[in-house]
């Protein structure tokens, strides 16, 4: 059997991936079959040598979640009435109001989670798939890097809605004061849930083959 | 055929077919598809159900602020204020606000809006939750969607009526507004069935005009039959019952108010805009019900000669005790030329043709002729006291049965003239109710006759001890008489009776030449002296009689003041003559006269002149019979004299216990004065800080 040098030091243009040596990793246990094998043999789980839907699930999810992410700013977060008054508080208005309280810091966690994070994500993800179809082979590490991050950090996004969830249960006191979830927050969970999708179907192993088509 | 390498077969293009794009598709595509599908049906549905947007200029916005506060219809939410600015030149706030798309067709040009606030008045509290709440804009419309608007005027009180609520509104027209404000009650028999809404000045500033609404069903009371009047305050009324206190709600006696009844059955049903006359009292509103205010009413004129003072505009008109008008106007006007010019006072009357008897729908010239029909026959117009208190005249017409022929003068001036005849004001006093009415009764022959004074002076006269010792004087006069006539030398008389009676022939001549017949006439006249001395004493009657018709009169005029001063002066004068030097001097010239017949006895003792004795004792008898005969008057005299201090006591007991009833009225009043001081010094703390209602500061 031939052997391949597969070096981690050397330079990318010098390896070869599991596909030109005609073999087909198992995704799940890492077992590696002959090419033409369906079936893990150790897991049984289904072998996939490039996973040929992932860009358009990716498209589709992110789709999806930049949709849900428009009425998750435009609609109301959080319902809050007391016995004075009702308000609605978009996250922006909040971020706004949490500034004019002088709640600084609170305002940056806020807005870095609500409305930074998933906008990065958006952003990376479109740039990975948009590189991918374009099959460019510059920054192969980076862009490996950059969706590792993404998947890691699509389960933090959840935290706005985590709080809603949280102030809501707790505060019931009817008449006195109420707070109950807008709108906003089930897009935003949507949101985020479609972004994570849309992270997960991405087949990173396509970063891989770019360079060997164009090199 | 090539001659290069390699023969057999080129190598195959071994590319898998392309399938279609449609069947490369991933299911997963569904999911922003959805998600896309759902965003634009939302997207669309919140544009769909985007309210109107509508602008309402308000003076004042205190309150509102933009995205929170609502406008409500009938308390239910159906939009919010969008922004507020000012309007170009800052003269008004402008409101921008959404309304519902299902509410907006109706706001139609009836539509009124105004912010609630908190409100506290004698009425009540109204807007408290607004206090918690923040305000809000109310909205009020009627059920019918015309043409719609967009820009509304908002109203800086709230409107009273609401648009569909179900009622008559109706027009009131009153002289004075004073008892009239916005929001005062409407009561029927005491209940609250509608509200005044702003009153405000006729087109031609006369009258106060003031829409008012009763609320369904009251408003089926109201017919064209039915009399409003003020209710406004209290009223203090004097009648033979005595006196009454009337006294409504707290909030119609600081608001006002007005009330109605219908009395009478039959009249039309009313329509909107109907309008009423506000009466000032009720009793003037239920006079009124029989008579159409809007009826021709049929004015004459009534030329006085005399002092029209105490008649005054809207005094009755009375025909055989009936009010058949009122008087319209007063005024003076010249009658003839040149020379022969006189100014009579003209009294204008307004008589009402249906109260005359006629059919409501009869004419004035009808009553016209009615009246120049009874002219012919003896009617004639005078004035009468209408109240003896007030010295208020009116006009009566009266049947005079051997009156001069006289009929209506058609042509003289403006109106057709009624004749007069002499006016009955003391009449009426006469017979009118009360003291001065029983002052007047007493025949003026009987108070010549004999005064109150005159009684006390001949009772004191009798009390006198000079007086107690006449009968005494008359004895002794008797007991010497006897004495003489016992005497031996009278007792010799007989002896020598012949000479004697020659002698007192001779006495009698001497007594002639002695002029002792002149002093029996002197002494006779001393007690003629003395019967004219009772005589003048009683001529000081008239006076009093004078006084007693002043204070009559000024009773009448109700000068209180100047009856009780005019009382006083009676009973001054009174004293002044019981103690007057004439009345004094009675006894004592009485006594004189005794003395004077004692010592004529005494000369005629001396003188022998027995004869004249007689003649002596009959002068002073008649004397006396003459001071009896004045004597026996005066019990009655007395009696009248105390009814009079009596009367006049108890009128000025009378008027000062009216005095008190006027102190407490005053004090009842500075109490009221008190509470409303203190119901608006809590209006205006709530005003100035609602928050106090809550935290009792």
């Amino acid at each position: 059997m031939q052997v391949f040098d597969l070096g981690s030091t050397g330079p990318i243009s010098g390896l070869i991936t599991a596909r030109e040596a005609g073999l087909v990793a198992c995704q799940r246990c890492g077992q590696v079959h002959k090419r033409d094998a369906v079936y893990c043999k150790r897991c049984e789980g289904a072998l996939q040598s490039r996973d040929t839907e992932s860009l358009q699930k990716v498209w589709a999810w992110l789709i999806a979640g930049m949709i849900a992410y428009i009425p998750a700013n435009v609609y109301p977060m959080l319902l809050t009435s007391t016995l004075v008054e009702r308000s609605e508080s978009t996250i922006i208005g909040g971020v706004w109001e949490l500034i004019h309280h002088g709640s600084i810091g609170i305002a940056i966690i806020v807005f870095v989670a609500s409305v930074m994070i998933p906008m990065g994500k958006f952003v990376a993800i479109i740039y990975l798939a948009v590189t991918v179809q374009q099959r460019s082979g510059a920054h192969q590490h980076g862009r490996h890097k950059a969706y590792e991050i993404v998947e890691f950090i699509g389960r933090w996004s959840m935290i706005d809605v985590f709080v809603v969830a949280i102030l809501s249960a707790l505060v019931q006191l009817n008449t006195i004061a109420t707070i109950n979830p807008g709108i906003a927050a089930v897009s935003f969970a949507l949101s985020v849930i479609f972004t994570m999708l849309s992270a997960q179907s991405f087949d990173a192993r396509l970063i891989w083959d770019a360079d060997r088509t164009a090199g | 055929m090539s001659n290069t390498e390699p023969t057999g077969p080129a190598g195959l293009d071994v590319r898998p077919v392309k399938r279609p794009v449609w069947k490369r598709l991933s299911l997963v595509w569904l999911v922003p598809l959805i998600a896309l599908s759902a965003s634009l049906y939302a997207a669309w549905q919140s544009y769909q159900d985007q309210g109107t947007l509508i602008t309402i200029s308000f003076e004042n916005a205190a309150g509102i602020t933009a995205g929170e506060t609502a406008i409500k219809y009938r308390d239910v939410t159906v939009g919010e204020v969008e922004d507020v600015e000012f309007a170009f030149g800052l003269t008004d706030v402008l409101v921008h606000a959404r309304i519902d798309k299902t509410v907006a067709p109706y706001l139609d040009d009836d539509a009124q809006f105004w912010v609630v606030r908190p409100d506290v008045s004698v009425r009540g509290i109204t807007g408290l939750d607004t206090v918690l709440s923040g305000v809000y804009i109310e909205g009020n419309w009627d059920t019918d969607a015309d043409v719609a608007q967009f820009e509304f005027v908002g109203m800086e009180q709230p409107a009273l009526t609401r648009a569909g609520q179900r009622g008559t509104q109706i027009v009131l027209r009153a002289n004075d507004g004073s008892a009239l404000s916005e929001g005062a009650p409407v009561l029927h028999k005491g209940i609250q069935v509608g509200y005044l809404e702003t009153p405000e000045l006729s087109s031609n500033g006369r009258q106060v005009v003031v829409t008012a609404f009763i609320e369904s069903p009251y408003d089926r009371r109201v017919t064209s039959s039915t009399r409003f009047w003020d209710t406004s305050g209290f009223s203090v009324s004097f009648g033979t019952g005595g006196v009454s206190l009337d006294v409504n709600s707290l909030a119609s006696l600081i608001e006002g108010g007005v009330a109605f009844d219908t009395i009478v059955s039959g009249g039309n049903p009313v329509r909107d805009g109907q309008v009423f006359d506000i009466f000032d009292e009720e009793q003037a509103a239920r006079d009124s019900l029989f008579i159409d205010p809007n009826a021709a009413v049929l004015e004459m004129a009534v030329l006085f000669e005399q002092s029209v003072s105490g008649l005054s505009e809207g005094a009755e008109v009375r025909f055989q005790g009936i009010r058949i008008g009122e008087v319209s106007d007063l005024s003076a006007i010249v009658v003839g030329e040149s020379e022969s010019a006189e100014v009579r006072l003209q009294a204008v009357l307004s008589i009402e043709p249906s109260r005359l008897g006629m059919s409501v729908d009869a004419t004035p010239d009808a009553a016209l002729a009615l009246i120049s029909d009874f002219v012919a026959r003896g009617l004639r117009a005078r004035m009468v006291t209408g109240n003896i208190l007030s010295g208020a005249l009116l006009v009566e017409l009266v049947q005079i049965d051997d009156a001069l022929p006289a009929i209506v003068t058609l042509t003289s001036g403006q109106y057709p003239v009624i004749p007069t005849t002499g006016s009955e004001i003391s009449d009426v006093a006469a017979t009118a109710e009360g003291v001065l009415a029983r002052i007047n009764a007493l025949p003026v022959e009987d108070l010549m006759d004999g005064a109150i004074d005159m009684m006390d002076s001949i009772e004191r006269l009798a009390n006198d001890e000079y007086t107690r010792a006449a009968p005494a004087a008359l004895v002794e006069l008797l007991d010497e008489t006897r004495t003489l006539v016992a005497s031996e030398d009278t007792q010799a008389i007989p002896g020598d009776l012949r000479t004697v009676i020659r002698d007192l022939d001779a006495i009698v001549a001497s007594a002639a030449e002695a002029d002792l017949i002149g002093d029996l006439d002197s002494v006779l006249e001393t007690a003629n002296a003395a019967v004219a001395n009772l005589d003048a004493a009683t001529e000081n009657l008239p006076e009093i009689i004078a006084q007693v018709e002043a204070l009559t009169a000024k009773a009448n005029a109700l000068a209180l003041e100047g009856l009780i001063a005019t009382a006083n002066d009676t009973l001054a004068g009174i004293d002044d003559l019981v103690s007057s030097d004439d009345a004094a001097a009675l006894p004592g010239t009485l006594n004189n006269a005794l003395d004077e017949m004692r010592g004529f006895l005494a000369e005629v003792r001396e003188g022998g002149a027995i004869e004249n004795v007689n003649a002596a004792l009959e002068a002073a008898n008649q004397a006396a019979q003459a001071i009896e005969t004045s004597v026996s008057t005066l019990p009655e005299l007395s009696a009248r004299a105390s009814r009079l201090v009596a009367q006049t006591e108890a009128v000025v007991n009378t008027y000062s216990e009216r005095s008190r009833f006027g102190t407490e009225t005053l004090q009842t009043l500075r109490d009221i004065q008190t509470a409303a001081d203190a119901v608006s010094a809590l209006a205006r703390t709530i005003q100035r800080n609602p928050n106090s209602l809550l935290t009792g500061r």
